[in-house]
């Protein structure tokens, strides 16, 4: 900025030089003078250089006759925050923010089966915790988040607003994170690299998906960065002061227990940036205040709930999936790997080296190198932590919406990578220009696939509800979308709908039957009044199997398949309804 | 850096957000996810006809169908009977020889003319073991998809009278679970294929008379047909009424199905007896609440040393079909349930 700010300048004498020598320019005019062949062969001999005088420089401008140059304000080559670069900087990311969510407001699609879930248990929590209703979901034992937290949210948000004012809930938790990312790798950096690891960050795929997506993930993202804000902000002060930031990473953990996997590196970043002012016996006494704070909320929280089983089936012991480790790291990479790559290199040259700028006496307050090193490393390496849990697991689950916690972290060293590819004095623009268009254009193009991947169930809605009556009762795969849009309409609730995932049937014989069994039994009493089926090249096991029972009973027709396509391909959804008792032999 | 001036700094922020907002508003080639569709055109409907209320038609309505020799059947000849009928046909049944292409545009217009289309779907050069065993289902699905984005109702007969020993996959050269297994395998394809705008005909021969049990044998399930259609002649020498001519064969198809009846081909020999016949034929898919109507095959064999069996080969015998159809319950609007 420094440079910019300069004077343009010239060495006196050259410019005077320059004037009589070079040919008159477009603004001159030629003065045209007969052909005279003697001048024009004649050899040109440039008059003898005069004696320059002593060195020195002089403003090449045509100022008024009174203006003299001011002082160079200290600011101007200083470290320390202005009111005009506070000012530019958060112009430039009021427009990052703009752009992040211009381009999450783009996504399109009706409720993913989780987004409706979600909804529709928060109703349901809301009608148990107030109003007594009897909770018949369990939802307590299978959600990957308290039921009691964002679902209750949720479910008011929606009936004030339906989906996409939870949608849009989603996009003010996201814009907040980045805007608090931005702050806080202010603190620890500058306006610049602050910049640019909030505009890296702004358009990666995780974000902008999860800026229009209805789940827990934008909050815990949200309150997570906010307890890494506050203790980035309080790191310097009092000793009790991280403890403001405990509840904040309690509730991150209690909004989504996956959060959990982030907290040592809150911190670590809270160890780091009190270390940086107060050496390292004030730091550890501060990480071990916060540490302490959040291990007693949540020690009341799992004391006081019944939480730990649906911990232990979703997140701790998750199930593990079968897909290969060499598709999982593609994805990873494809979804996070440029935040990554940017993030290792502004790692490797920020230890190298601290700073870009020649502030004089910057380099007084420079951390050492082992510090620079350690903050990198913490940063960069939390990016790892969720791709590497999932490839343990095999499981790809909603690992592109699990890359973006780590990415939160990585982003400041991310910033600092391209603040570094752009060089002092933005001497190369052209890198930074290029690794944004590659973020942006990788960022686009996969949230959209990412928000295209589940089918749109817009004609679904209509044709089942022409079908569907209160009281009956069906099995769904999908049944959560189902269940949020009628509901609704108010045609049906929860309670009537079963999924492929579990049921317990009881048979004829007064027998309690489970699993297959329990499907098939159901299938050929005609329990169900209808049957909901997502067909596509990769049907279940028990999808196949209700399809086939449902054929080989003779109880079921279908009557309506509604083809869709998604952005990894195509498939329909099949409406089965029981054949009328009057029409069976 | 030179100053920028706080109003333009603004007007910048304006167009740069206008302009994104443009850019990224959806539109209908928007890659999917993104308020799109793609860059594919998409040719599958996104309502399929629902063509569950056409099975069961409401208060007893009846469909009069016609069948005529030969290829398709422009609207002329359809106007024709129509003329000598004194009422419209509410279906058209028509034959597709199994590898031919799916005559979309004689189906579409069919439909145009409320007619509901009834193919029959006939596997002349396929064996049915090899239809079972999937060697044509590229051609299969290819049909099938072409049904599905007509996206008109359609009834779907395969290779009708099966039980009989006159053609290629009759009894002679087919066993019942062959047939069984072309049927569903057909079926499973369509289903797969997302085709939800068929009404699937299983066509036995009343003419042939087999015992229960071997009719059955050559029944699908009741999640793969939706109407019993019969094929079944008035003959001078044969069987003359509908209670003989139709009656054992539902009888004995009412032992494992309950599926509506529609008499998908039938006509009476010329004669004195043809007037009592029609009457007759008539009389039964009237009074039974389970036959949802009947195909007359208005052919002019008389070429094919066959009888003639236009509706008029006499003037009596028109006369009859005229009285006959006149019931306000033949000819529905198949628009309308």
């Amino acid at each position: 900025m420094t440079t910019a700010e300069d004077p343009v300048v010239a060495v006196p004498g050259r410019a005077a030089e320059t004037s009589a020598t070079l040919p008159a320019g477009p603004g001159t005019p030629a003065h045209h003078q007969p052909f005279d062949p003697e001048s024009t062969l004649r050899l040109r001999v440039p008059p003898a250089r005069s004696r320059e005088p002593a060195p020195g420089y002089t403003f090449d401008e045509i100022t008024r006759a009174d203006w003299v140059l001011g002082p160079v304000p200290d600011r101007g080559w200083s470290a320390a925050p202005g009111a005009r670069r506070t000012w530019v900087s958060r112009a430039l990311l009021a427009c990052l923010l703009l752009v992040q969510a211009v381009l999450s407001l783009r996504l399109h699609n009706t409720a993913f089966e989780d987004e409706a879930l979600y909804i529709y248990a928060g109703h349901a929590m809301i009608g148990h915790l107030f109003h007594g209703a009897p909770d018949y979901g369990g939802f307590s034992s299978y959600f990957s988040g308290s039921p009691a937290l964002y679902p209750v949210l949720a479910a008011w948000v929606d009936s004030v607003g339906g989906l996409t004012a939870v949608r849009l809930m989603s996009l003010v938790f996201m814009l907040g994170a980045t805007g608090l990312l931005y702050s806080f790798t202010r603190m620890l950096f500058n306006e610049r690299t602050a910049l640019c690891a909030a505009g890296i960050f702004a358009v990666c795929q995780s974000t902008l998906f999860l800026g229009y997506f209805a789940t827990y993930d934008a909050l815990a993202i949200l309150l997570l960065a906010l307890s890494a804000w506050v203790l980035v902000r309080v790191a310097a002060g009092h000793w009790a002061l991280p403890l403001a930031a405990a509840p904040v990473a309690a509730l991150a953990v209690g909004v989504k227990y996956a959060s959990a996997l982030f907290l040592p590196t809150v911190a670590a970043l809270l160890l780091l940036a009190a270390y940086r002012h107060l050496g390292g016996r004030q730091a550890l006494l501060r990480a071990a205040v916060f540490t302490a704070g959040v291990t007693v909320l949540l020690g009341i929280g799992l004391a006081t709930t019944d939480y730990l089983q649906a911990i232990r089936s979703t997140t701790t012991d998750r199930a593990h999936g079968a897909t290969s480790v060499p598709t999982m790291a593609w994805d990873c990479f494809r979804w996070g790997g440029l935040i990554f790559v940017l993030a290792c290199l502004g790692t490797a040259l920020y230890a190298r080296r601290d700073r870009l700028g020649e502030v004089p006496g910057g380099r007084r307050t420079a951390p050492d190198t082992r510090w620079r090193l350690a903050l990198g490393v913490v940063l960069t390496g939390t990016a790892l932590l969720a791709p590497a849990y999932q490839i343990h697991l095999q499981t790809s689950v909603s690992l592109h919406k699990h890359i973006g916690y780590g990415l939160l972290f990585a982003a400041p060293m991310a910033g600092v990578g391209v603040s570094r590819l752009m060089g002092a004095h933005f001497r190369f623009p052209q890198a930074a220009i290029a690794v944004g268009v590659l973020a942006l254009t990788l960022g686009m193009s996969q949230s959209a696939q990412n928000y295209g991947i589940w089918p749109d169930s817009t004609y679904l809605m209509p044709e089942l509800a022409k079908n569907v009556r209160p009281g009956q009762k069906w099995l769904g795969q999908p049944h959560e979308a189902p269940v949020y849009y009628l509901s609704r309409a108010g045609l049906t609730d929860y309670t009537y709908w079963t999924s492929i995932y579990y049921i317990d049937y009881t048979g004829r014989q007064g027998r309690h039957l489970m699993g297959p069994e329990g499907y098939r039994a159901a299938i050929d009493d005609g329990w169900f009044d209808g049957v909901v089926l997502d067909w596509n090249d990769q049907p279940g096991d028990v999808q196949t199997l209700i399809r086939g029972e449902m054929r080989t009973s003779g109880r079921y027709r279908m009557a309506g398949a509604l083809t869709y396509r998604t952005s990894v391909g195509t498939g329909h959804f099949e409406i089965w309804l029981r054949v009328p008792a009057a029409h069976r032999r | 850096m030179t100053s920028v001036g706080r109003r333009s700094a603004l007007l910048w922020a304006l167009a740069a957000g206008v302009s994104s907002a443009a850019g990224c508003a959806p539109s209908r080639t928007a890659p999917i996810g993104a308020g799109g569709q793609g860059p594919l055109a998409r040719t599958a409907p996104y309502l399929p006809f629902d063509v569950t209320w056409m099975i069961r038609p409401k208060h007893g309505r009846k469909y009069l169908g016609v069948s005529f020799a030969g290829g398709a059947t422009t609207g002329g000849v359809l106007d024709a009977w129509a003329g000598k009928a004194g009422k419209a046909p509410n279906l058209l049944s028509y034959r597709l020889a199994w590898g031919d292409r799916f005559p979309a545009d004689g189906t579409l217009a069919v439909w145009k003319r409320r007619i509901l289309p009834y193919l029959v779907w006939e596997p002349w050069r396929t064996a049915l073991r090899d239809i079972a065993a999937g060697r044509d289902d590229a051609y299969i699905r290819r049909t099938a998809q072409a049904v599905r984005d007509l996206n008109v109702p359609l009834a779907l007969g395969f290779a009708p009278q099966m039980n009989a020993d006159r053609y290629p996959w009759g009894t002679r050269k087919a066993s019942p679970e062959e047939f069984v297994g072309a049927w569903r395998h057909l079926h499973d394809l369509f289903q797969d294929t997302g085709v939800s705008n068929v009404i699937w005909v299983w066509s036995p021969s009343a003419a042939d008379p087999v015992p229960a049990g071997r009719l059955r044998s050559y029944y699908p399930g009741d999640a793969y047909a939706d109407w019993l259609g019969l094929v079944g002649y008035y003959t001078r020498s044969g069987p003359r009424t509908f209670d003989t001519v139709f009656g054992p064969t539902i009888e004995k198809a009412r032992t494992f199905t309950r599926n509506p009846v529609l008499v998908a081909e039938t006509a009476a020999e010329p004669g004195a007896r043809e007037p009592a016949d029609i009457r007759d034929l008539v009389r039964g898919v009237t009074t039974r609440q389970d036959v949802v109507g009947f195909v007359w095959s208005d052919a002019d064999q008389r070429t094919g040393r066959r009888p003639d069996r236009r509706i008029d080969s006499s003037p009596e015998a028109l006369a009859a079909f005229r009285r006959g159809v006149a019931d306000p319950r033949f000819g529905f609007d198949v628009r309308r349930p």
